[in-house]
């Protein structure tokens, strides 16, 4: 019954999508500067979307911790690389 | 661990009963606006709450289930040995709401009655305390009452939980039975979660708190969906192997009614077939852990007639329930219906006494 996680490597664009399809934005809208404040989607329920997604995809936990702490797009990708789910 | 199998006993009759106004969260959109309310609705999967006057409480709801299964069931209210009320929305601090309650039902000397604050993981647990009581012996029938009246929790202000949250009470009767088979219980908590769903004041901590956020409900939603993804699917596989059962044994899988998109991602983790695990958000909301026994009256019908085209209709109904949530607490029965257990379900009309 365990999902068993998925361990290819994101690249950018992919992450990148994953972060657009999770928080409803437009994907060419979505790049590392982005902030927070600016993206109407990033608000409780984009959080629970990337969460889910991530758990679905990788078997990996964001933490409500972790994710307060996100200002912008970047720190996600950081949380990517940092979990090994993303290429350097 | 805390896993129990549990013979001996059986459930005659279940339920509940839900307050007659009904709350459209699409008449919310003036306050909350138009697209936040669309949002809520899709994810949580609530379209309509009912939501109980402001003179009606849990112990009122629960009253009117237990009398509706009472009369029906045709038990002597001197039969009746034992009483749990479950409620974290009780009516006083003390007396405990199961002495009111044991009052206005009109029931005999000789009988057990307490309360036990647990809230979403309130059905497992008061299951396995009433089969552990029947299992002592001493104890005949015990009535579970669980009710809560969440919308009266909420902070009017805050859309994701005004939006959610619905009331409802509920009534199970359950009895001493020699032949009845196993029914198997797992019970867990994570104290360390405690502030993740809080009422900070009213308590003996903070009796008249000066912030008014502190009178209601806060939700941290992210910690919740992290531990209910972590714990539920988990608490399912354990029961399982526990029960020497696979996903396919088990009829209908009963969950706390929390949130439809957490439900669904859990049930697509565990690969539990969609037509198993029945849904009532939409016209119920989350009410909280009577949304178990409130799930179970709306979809037992339905749950049986996939049975039966299963090629199993003589058979009872394998039922996982599964509680999870504030505490945190979280744990699971599973349990058979017989095809002959009342079933009831009524609108609450404001019955005070039994006469």
């Amino acid at each position: 019954m365990t999902i068993e996680p998925k361990t290819q490597l994101l690249t950018l664009p992919q992450a990148l999508k994953m972060i657009a399809d999770a928080l409803n934005e437009p994907v060419d809208a979505v790049h590392p500067e982005r902030t927070r404040e600016s993206m109407v989607g990033w608000d409780s329920m984009g959080v629970l979307m990337l969460t889910a997604e991530l758990d679905d995809r990788f078997g990996v936990e964001l933490a409500a911790d972790d994710s307060r702490k996100m200002q912008s797009v970047n720190d996600i990708l950081e949380f990517l690389r940092a979990k090994k789910l993303m290429q350097d | 661990m805390s896993l129990s199998r549990i013979a001996g006993f059986r459930i005659a009759g279940i339920s509940t009963t839900v307050p007659p106004t009904i709350a459209e969260n699409a008449d919310c959109a003036e306050q909350f606006g138009a697209v936040e309310v669309r949002k809520v609705m899709a994810m949580a999967g609530v379209r309509q709450r009912r939501v109980a006057a402001a003179d009606v409480t849990s112990v009122d709801l629960c009253f009117e289930a237990a009398v509706a299964l009472i009369d029906k069931l045709g038990w002597e209210r001197d039969s009746i040995t034992g009483l749990i009320f479950v409620t974290q929305s009780p009516d006083y601090f003390l007396p405990s709401s199961s002495c009111v309650l044991h009052q206005r039902l009109g029931l005999g000397s000789d009988c057990a009655a307490f309360d036990v604050g647990l809230g979403c993981s309130g059905y497992p647990y008061g299951m396995y305390l009433a089969a552990t009581m029947l299992r002592a012996g001493g104890q005949q029938r015990i009535l579970l009452l669980h009710g809560e009246t969440p919308s009266k929790f909420i902070a009017t202000e805050d859309h994701t939980t005004t939006l959610l949250f619905g009331d409802a009470g509920s009534a199970t009767a359950l009895e001493s039975s020699a032949h009845a088979p196993e029914s198997f219980f797992a019970l867990h908590t994570d104290g360390t979660g405690a502030e993740q769903l809080i009422i900070r004041g009213g308590g003996f901590r903070d009796r008249t708190p000066t912030d008014p956020r502190h009178r209601h409900l806060e939700m941290d939603g992210a910690a919740i969906f992290n531990f209910t993804v972590k714990r539920v699917p988990a608490l399912i596989e354990e029961t399982l192997a526990f029960a020497g059962l696979a996903v396919r044994d088990i009829d209908s899988y009963v969950f706390h009614q929390s949130n439809r998109f957490i439900m669904l991602h859990i049930a697509k983790k565990c690969g539990l077939p969609e037509d198993r695990v029945p849904l009532i958000l939409e016209h119920y909301g989350n009410s909280g852990g009577p949304s178990v026994p409130l799930t179970l009256t709306q979809s037992i019908n339905q749950s049986r007639a996939t049975r039966a085209a299963h090629g199993k209709a003589d058979l009872p109904l394998r039922v996982m329930m599964l509680g999870y949530g504030v505490g945190l607490s979280w744990g699971s029965v599973l349990t058979e219906i017989d095809n002959d257990v009342l079933i009831i379900h009524t609108d609450y009309i404001g019955q005070q006494k039994v006469n």
